[in-house]
Order: structure tokens, then sequence, then C-alpha cells
């Protein structure tokens, strides 16, 4: 035959996909390097929809990148430097070698690197686009900034990781941002919100963890060393916003003396706040006017303005408040969070630098303890649990203290993310928190529950007995013949409710339209019902486990009370 | 080196025939005294010797026997070394003392410690002069040298030296700081820039200005967030119904993996029909053996070998054949024509049911466009296969009722969140699932015992 007839996987998708050695071998650098550079610039693996024809008739699992990403990354100015670097260790390797001490020391000092500002640029071109990228940045710089410095991973990168994580919740405080605070068994979920995105980063808890051994380390690396540019920037950036002079510098009574980094930051979180200039108005988002009828701009207006008087009072939440850390409570997220809502801060001077007062001062109003009991009680401040704090900030509110006293049992630490949808299931506690939030005080009408609760099951038994009793006596009376005490009086005209009257109408309608419908529809119909009240259904179904629970535990309690 | 090492030595041989001269001619003076005495009186035999041609180059050292030269100057190197000078040269004090016998005790005198002794410099030879330390500087040649240097550093113009040194130093090339330097400095990166002035073929062409990102790259691979919260069920202190949602969805995955698990065993397990009994092995054992089976065996053979039918042969076929069937094809064509036309006719009475059918058809695309476009979503949002090994979904972190701790102070924290970011970017396909690479031998390990182990019975 000719050579006119078009040949297989020689065009179509089959050349529009590399596999990942082909490309490595495009670009000369080894398997480390090629997955150092496809981080860093943001490249990734794809999926082809017919892996067959892109393998070219095999079925085997190959990792496929698209042909021109990798002409792409050719361009790209940073793989001359880790060609350069492989050059370099090569170099090195021999010196040590040969014993050539002097050669060695001569190739250290012009060791080559990179930077890494372009590739950020050309990433995020405006810096919108960054700060939607930062949660996972964020995430990153706060678990690097916890591990131990023992030289597994560079140390330099875990110091760095600790002054941007420090700027950041800096530029919070400041900012007065934070909207949400999670505790999980995990780590602290937060939220805040910046320049108007919505910011969700995690942070573990301080304790000591073992490393699991099935995390690529030099993945991490990488993700971090781009990571921590990114965050650089950004904190660059914002500090600019704010007019505040980046990067932050630390003024402190004492005399400067040189500090291992890890004091700096704390020398930061603490001797920096009370020296920053006092709130000033911040860039608020004005509300954008929508082509549309004037009610609605009318409603509109005024639901933002009333989401913006609350957000004021939420950011104003602790202010006045002066709070004390006791030892044993997670004192740089407590602080963080405090400061953040306009408290003051101190602990104990042994603990770390910048306590502004002691444990003697009599002006504190509330002591955080997360102990089960505490010998010395000062009587003007409060003693409470930590979960206070963070109950408090969710809830946009001062929950009452008598929950959170030192040896009492907390109530549930809810999580502020789960928003709940009309017909789910919402646990009691919640319920509570948002009468709480409406102004109503329902724990006085609880305790009077909880007292009559032993006394209420009898009355029952005794009014049931009582109605029984007295349609017994009825019934006979009418048996009888007689004239009953029941008389027959003008009746009142009832007030006619609008808007019950309305309701009440519509669902006729409803009903009927239901009625007349046809088999076929109707059978739709009742799927889409059946569908919709699954979560009702659910909901009931808790909330009677929720009973049970709760009766059981009373009954233990009673027999525990009886013994 | 041969050549210059051979150079080295006729040189410092010239030297010292000059020194010998005026020590032979020192040393042939009657009265010369020698240290070593010559025993031999060589000196009577130098007449009778072989007899060579001089003239020749080659033999001017070789057969040249200068040993008497060289015998007098080691003697003359030896008194120098000594004595620091020619023994003639010195005076009877020097040399000679009168022996009056004076036996002054030194008291215990600190002997010089054997050490010190060796350190000390052996031979009585001055150190020659450092002629540099005496040179004098040209007081009026440093004087120009000066003048000239500070014209030429007022019209600006550096010395070679400094020039070098300036030319070396590559702007940028100064150390370069770390990335991960934690003094580090930043900058606004977002700064409007100023606008190119220059050509943007000449700033491509010169890598001033890189290559465009495409689109393509801009789009995330995943719709995920980056950051999921856990479920309230997690929380360090949660309440009741939502820890029981976790716990029950962690038993779910649980119970699933269980399942999977048994069903494998299930499938694999031996059954009972395939165990052998003793019917079945004593068939086996027998099998070929008996003659009664043997007969039966052929008698099928012979029957399957007749063949069934009688074989046909090909024939030519005849015109008239062929004319009859291109007429019965024209009329299957002229057929299925009317046909043809008689149902494009009636399709006109069937419009209902057509209409039907359509509407039925389109129905079915409509359901298959919005079923096609979930399975569009939510593959926007699943992990996808990017390698060989599947995304392992990361267990859940979930503490059992007797673990929860009600106090912050005494929680125990779930699960690593190293782990659980590096399980986040895998689904989010930014990384491949990989596992850790095995050690892989390459040749096999062998164990030999030692020879004296062998020997131990």
């Amino acid at each position: 035959m000719g050579g006119l007839q078009k040949k297989k996987y020689e065009s179509g998708s089959a050349t529009n996909y590399i596999s990942r050695n082909k490309a490595r071998k495009k670009l000369s650098l080894s398997l480390a390097d090629f997955r150092r550079l496809c981080i860093l610039k943001g490249i990734y693996p794809h999926e082809p929809k017919h892996k067959k024809k892109v393998n070219k008739g095999s079925t085997a699992q190959r990792t496929f990148y698209l042909l021109k990403d990798i002409r792409f990354l050719m361009h790209e100015p940073i793989v001359g430097k880790f060609r350069e670097y492989k050059i370099f260790v090569r170099k090195l390797r021999k010196a040590y070698g040969k014993a050539e001490w002097g050669t060695a020391e001569k190739l250290r000092g012009n060791k080559p690197g990179y930077k890494l500002d372009h590739i950020i640029k050309e990433r995020y071109p405006t810096f919108i686009d960054a700060l939607r990228d930062v949660d996972d940045a964020l995430s990153m710089c706060f678990l690097f900034s916890t591990f131990p410095r023992t030289g597994k991973c560079h140390v330099q990168t875990i110091e760095l990781c600790r002054r941007l994580s420090v700027e950041w919740m800096n530029y919070i405080i400041t900012l007065r941002s934070l909207r949400k605070v999670f505790l999980s068994i995990k780590g602290i979920y937060y939220q805040a919100e910046v320049l108007g995105q919505i910011i969700t980063w995690l942070v573990p808890y301080q304790f000591a963890h073992d490393h699991p051994t099935d995390v690529d380390y030099r993945v991490m690396a990488t993700f971090t060393e781009l990571y921590t540019t990114l965050l650089g920037f950004i904190n660059f950036r914002l500090y600019q916003t704010l007019n505040l002079v980046y990067p932050p510098k630390v003024t402190h009574s004492q005399p400067a003396v040189m500090l291992h980094f890890d004091l700096l930051s704390d020398y930061l979180t603490s001797a920096l706040l009370p020296f920053l200039p006092p709130r000033f108005a911040e860039p608020r988002w004005p509300p954008v006017p929508r082509p549309g009828g004037l009610q609605e701009d009318g409603e509109k207006l005024a639901e933002r303005l009333k989401a913006r008087q609350d957000q004021d009072r939420q950011e104003k939440l602790f202010e006045g408040l002066k709070f004390f850390l006791n030892r044993e409570v997670p004192r740089e997220s407590l602080a963080f969070v405090l400061r953040c809502f306009g408290a003051q801060v101190s602990w104990d001077k042994s603990l770390c630098i910048g306590s502004t007062y002691d444990v003697t001062d009599e002006t504190i109003t509330h002591h955080v303890v997360d102990r089960p009991s505490l010998e010395k009680q000062y009587i003007n401040r409060y003693y409470v649990q930590p979960q206070w704090v963070y109950d408090c900030v969710n809830a946009r509110m001062l929950l009452p203290v008598e929950d959170y006293f030192v040896g009492v049992t907390l109530p549930p630490h809810l999580s502020p993310f789960v928003e709940e949808k009309e017909g789910d299931y919402v646990p009691p506690e919640k319920l509570k928190l948002l009468a709480l939030q409406k102004g109503e005080r329902p724990e006085q009408e609880e305790e009077e529950e909880e007292e009559d609760n032993d006394d209420s099951e009898e009355e029952e038994d005794e009014d049931q007995s009582d109605d029984e009793d007295e349609l017994k006596g009825m019934e006979e009376k009418q048996a009888l013949g007689k004239a009953s005490s029941v008389k027959v009086t003008p009746g009142e005209a009832k007030p006619v409710n609008r808007q019950r009257a309305e309701q009440e109408a519509k669902a006729e309608e409803k009903r009927l339209a239901v009625m007349m419908m046809k088999k076929r529809d109707k059978y739709l119909y009742d799927k889409i019902m059946f569908g919709k009240k699954r979560s009702v259904r659910e909901a009931n179904k808790m909330s009677a486990k929720r009973k049970a629970l709760d009766e059981a535990s009373k009954a233990n309690k009673k027999k525990k009370l009886k013994k | 080196a041969y050549s210059s090492r051979t150079l080295h030595l006729q040189q410092s041989a010239r030297n010292m025939a000059a020194a010998r001269r005026h020590k032979r001619v020192a040393a042939s003076q009657p009265g010369f005294l020698r240290l070593k005495p010559d025993l031999d009186h060589s000196a009577s035999r130098i007449g009778h010797k072989k007899r060579v041609n001089k003239n020749k180059k080659k033999n001017w050292n070789k057969y040249s026997d200068i040993q008497d030269v060289e015998e007098f100057l080691e003697d003359v190197r030896l008194q120098e070394r000594a004595t620091g000078g020619l023994l003639s040269d010195k005076s009877d004090d020097g040399l000679f003392f009168v022996d009056v016998g004076e036996q002054k005790k030194k008291g215990k005198g600190l002997k010089p410690l054997r050490i010190d002794l060796i350190l000390q410099p052996d031979s009585q030879v001055p150190p020659p002069k450092d002629i540099l330390a005496y040179q004098q500087p040209n007081a009026r040649k440093l004087r120009l040298m000066a003048q000239k240097a500070e014209k030429l550093a007022a019209m600006g113009v550096l010395p070679r030296r400094e020039r070098l040194l300036q030319r070396r130093r590559i702007p940028g090339s100064e150390k370069p700081v770390a990335n991960n330097d934690p003094a580090r400095a930043f900058y606004d990166l977002w700064r409007p820039d100023r606008p190119d002035t220059a050509d943007p073929y000449y700033l491509e062409q010169t890598k001033r200005r890189l290559v465009k990102r495409p689109e393509k790259l801009n789009v995330k691979p995943s719709l995920l967030p980056a950051v999921e919260v856990a479920a309230p069920g997690a929380s360090y202190n949660p309440d009741f119904t939502s820890h029981q949602a976790l716990l029950l969805e962690a038993h779910e995955t649980e119970v699933a993996k269980l399942k999977a698990e048994e069903k494998l065993a299930r499938q694999l397990a031996v059954r009972k029909e395939d165990l052998a009994t003793e019917e079945s092995v004593f068939r086996e054992q027998v099998e070929g053996l008996i003659e009664e089976e043997e007969e039966k065996l052929e008698a099928e053979e012979d029957d399957e070998g007749t063949a069934v039918g009688p074989t046909a042969q090909t024939e030519k076929k005849t015109e008239k054949q062929r004319k009859r069937e291109k007429a019965d094809r024209v009329k299957e064509l002229q057929k299925k024509a009317e046909r043809k036309a008689i149902d494009s006719r009636q399709q006109l009475f069937q419009l209902r049911t057509i209409s039907a059918e359509l509407r039925r058809r389109e129905q079915q695309t409509s359901v298959r466009r919005t079923r096609r476009k979930d399975q569009q979503e939510r593959e926007k949002v699943q992990p996808r296969r990017l390698g060989k090994l599947r995304f392992q979904a990361p267990d859940l972190d979930v503490q059992l009722s007797d673990e929860l701790s009600g106090s912050l102070r005494t929680l125990k924290p779930e699960g690593s969140i190293l782990k659980d970011r590096f399980k986040s970017l895998q689904k989010r396909n930014l990384i491949e699932p990989r596992e850790r690479a095995k050690f892989k031998r390459k040749f096999k390990v062998k164990y030999v015992e030692k020879r004296e182990f062998r020997e131990i019975q």
C-alpha cells in the first residue's frame, strides 16, 4: 500500500499527551527535579478520556501530562538552575572525595540558587487570585512551623514558616476579621474574612506528634517552598493596605538582645500589639447598587446595614475585658483569639516573654483555667474554662459564664461550620444557643424544668385522672337526664388572624390541587414528597434517640441520688 | 624534566669547579694539614691508567676521576661545618688548650635536654646574608612612582589590579539570598509595572519577557476546597448525635471492608464437590486399565470417522442461469423501490405515532444529557486515576466514646495534619498517589559459612 494511509496513534489524543518518563527525558531532568518543577509551576498530570488511545493500544496505567504543558515548561529559566545545581553537587562530591578542602569551601561559597518570584507572578497575576489560594499556603506554613528542629527538614524553612504565620496572625488581629473557630481532634480550624474573601485554615495543636512514614517529605517541602514565598508576598501587600511597616519591628522596653527567632516571634505576638496604632476605619466593601425595583434595594440595604451593625458589635466582643491565661491552656491560640476581639491578655512571666501583668493584678476580669480545681481564688474575676472563649466567638455574644466554671461538665463544643437546613435535626444545645442569641433567657426555665421533672410525671398522672373523673361525672348526669351544670352562654367573636387565614386558604388550595392530579403525576409527586420528608424523618429519629439517651442518663442520676 | 636536571647539575658542577680550583691550589701547598690522612698513597699509581680518548664529549665526564678533589672538598666542608672555617685559618688558641688539671666540679648543673640539643643547628656554617633585607629603596624612584599613580588616579584611571577586580564583580552574582532564609525580604509583587517600551519581539528573543502561560493551566484540577472542615462529630467535645453519626460512618466503612474480605475468602474457599472421594480416587487410578472400556471407546471413534453427506462439486454456470439471476436481481430492486414509495406515502397517515416516537426519543436524549452533565460535575470533584496506584481515602479521624476527654488539657490529638494535607493534595489531583520505593536487591544474597565454622562438626 502507499504511504498516504493514515496510521494509528499519529494524530489526535495520542499526540496530545506525553507520559511522565518521556517528559522527564525531554527536559533532561531527574525524576525528583521533574516533580519539583511541576509542583512549582503548577503543572498537574491529566487523566485522558480514552486511555487506550493515548497509551497506543496498551492498558498499562501511566501518568500522562499534556504535551503543550511540557513544551511550556521547557522555556522556564529555573530548569537551567536545576541543572547547575546537579553539576555543583557533582563537583562538591569530587572535591570531598579527593580531600580538596579548599576547593570544597570555595564551591560551597558559590552555591547556585533560584528565585520563585516570577513563577508566583505568572501563576497569580492579580492579588485577589493569590488570596484565593492562600488557604492551602496558610495550613502548610502553620504545620511546618510546629515541626521539631531536628534537621530532618531545613531549620531555616521552619523558622521562615514561623515568621510568616506570626505575621499573618498579627494582620488578622489588626483587622479584627476572625469569624469562626472550631476545635477538632485534629487541630483548630479558623475562618476569617480578608478583603471580601473567606479564608479557612487549620492549625495543629502544639503537642509533639510523631511523623507518619508514608508521607513524601520532599513533595511537602517543595510545596512549602512555593507557599512560603506566596505567603510572604501576600503579607507584604496586606500590610501595605493597612499602611503598616513590613516586616513588623519589635519595640520592647528591654534592651535589644539577639534572640532565637522562636522567642522573637513570641515578642511579635505579645510586644508588637500594644504598640500598633488604635483601630482605624478599615476598607469596607460598599453596597453594590443593583438594577432592580426600589423595594428590593431598600430591603437589601436594610439587610446590609443590619449585617454591618452586627459585625461591628461582634468585633468588640471582648473589648474592655482583661484576661489571664493559666499555664495549662493553649496560650498562643487563646491569645490570638482574644486579641482578635479586643481583649487584653497576659500570662505567667516564667512561661514566655511578653506578659504585661501578673496573676495578682486586681483588674483582671476573667481567668482561663483548665484544671479540675483551683485552690486560691480571687473574688472579682470569673474562672472559666477555655471553651467559653471559643463558644462566645462562635455564638457572637458573651455566653453565660456559669456553664463554663472550673470543674463543671462543659456543654458540647458545636461546629460553627454546620449550616442546618429547614428539615434537619438541630441538637438541643444549638437550639438553646439560637434562643440565647434571640434574647430569651431559657436557662432559668430549664432549671425549673429540671427541678420539676421528678414531680412532673406524677402531676401528669394526677391531671389525667382528674379529667377522666370529670367526664365520667358529666356522662352520668346526661344519662340521668338531669340538667348538667354546663350551660349555653352567648359566644364571643374571636379576632380573625388575617395572616393565619391566608395561610389556611393557601393550604386548602394546595390540598385541592393535589387531589385533582392525574394518577401518573400523583405518583411522581408522592415520590418527590417522600424524598423531601426524608430529612424530617431522620431528624425525628435523632431526636427520639436523644430523648432516650437523656432519659437513660436521668434514670442513672436518680439511681445514684437514691443510693 | 631530565634535561633541566642535567642543566642544573652542570651549572652546579661549574660553580663547584671554581671553588675546587681555589682549594686545590691551597691543598697543593706543602704545609697543608688534612683532617683525614690518606693511607693508600694512591698518588703513586696515577700514571698506569687505561688510555681513553678524552676529546669526546661523552668521555669528559665518564673518564675524569675527580675523587681526590671530591675528597678534599668534603674535607674542607667538614672543617667548615665542624669548626666554622678552615683549620689552617684558625689561631692556636682556638684549636688547643693547656690542660692544667682543673677539676672544678660544676654543681650538678642542669644539663640541656637532649631534645633541645637535637633542635640546635648542627653546623657551624653561618647562615647566608638576606640581601633583600639590606636593599634600600631608591627614594627618588619611589617618589616618581607615587606621583605617577596620583596623576592617573586624578584622571580616573585605576591600576590594573583594581580594574580586574571590579570587572570580575558581575552585577547580580553576589551571594543570592536563599529561598528559605528566615530573614529574607519581600516586596510588592503586584505593583503595576512600567509598560515595556522595547519591541515585544526583541524582548522575547532576548528572554527578558517570559513565555505566556497557557490559559488551561489556570483552571484548577479539582473543585474541592483546599481545607475541608471536619464533621461536627470530630469536635474535641462533641454533642451526642453528631458523634454518633460520625461513629456510624466509620463503622460502615469498616463493615464494607470486612464484607469485601469475606467475599474474597468465600470465592477462594474450596467447594465440597471438589474434594476427592474414595470413588473418584479409585476411578482415576484405574483409568485406561480395564479392557471392556477400551472396546467401547474404539467403537465410538469408528462411528465418528465416517463423513456425512455428499461433497458438492462446482459446475460452471450457464447463460440461462446468469440471465435468470440478473432478472431476479432487477425484480428485487423494483420491489424494493415500490415498497419504499408506498411507505413514504403511508407515513402521512402515521404522523401521530411518528411524533410520539420522536417525543420519546427526545426525552431519552434529554435524560441522557442530564445524566451526562451530572456525571461530569461529579467527576470534577472526584480524585482521578493519575498513575499506577489508586487514591486511598484517608481513615476517618474519630475518637471512641471512652477516648473522648471532656477537657482541652487531657485531649490526645487524633490523626496527623501532615498526612491530612498530603491526602488532600492527592484528592485534589495535584500530585499522583505514590508509595515508598522498596529496596530491591540486584543480586541475590548468598550465605556462606566461614572456614572455621565449617570445620567444626
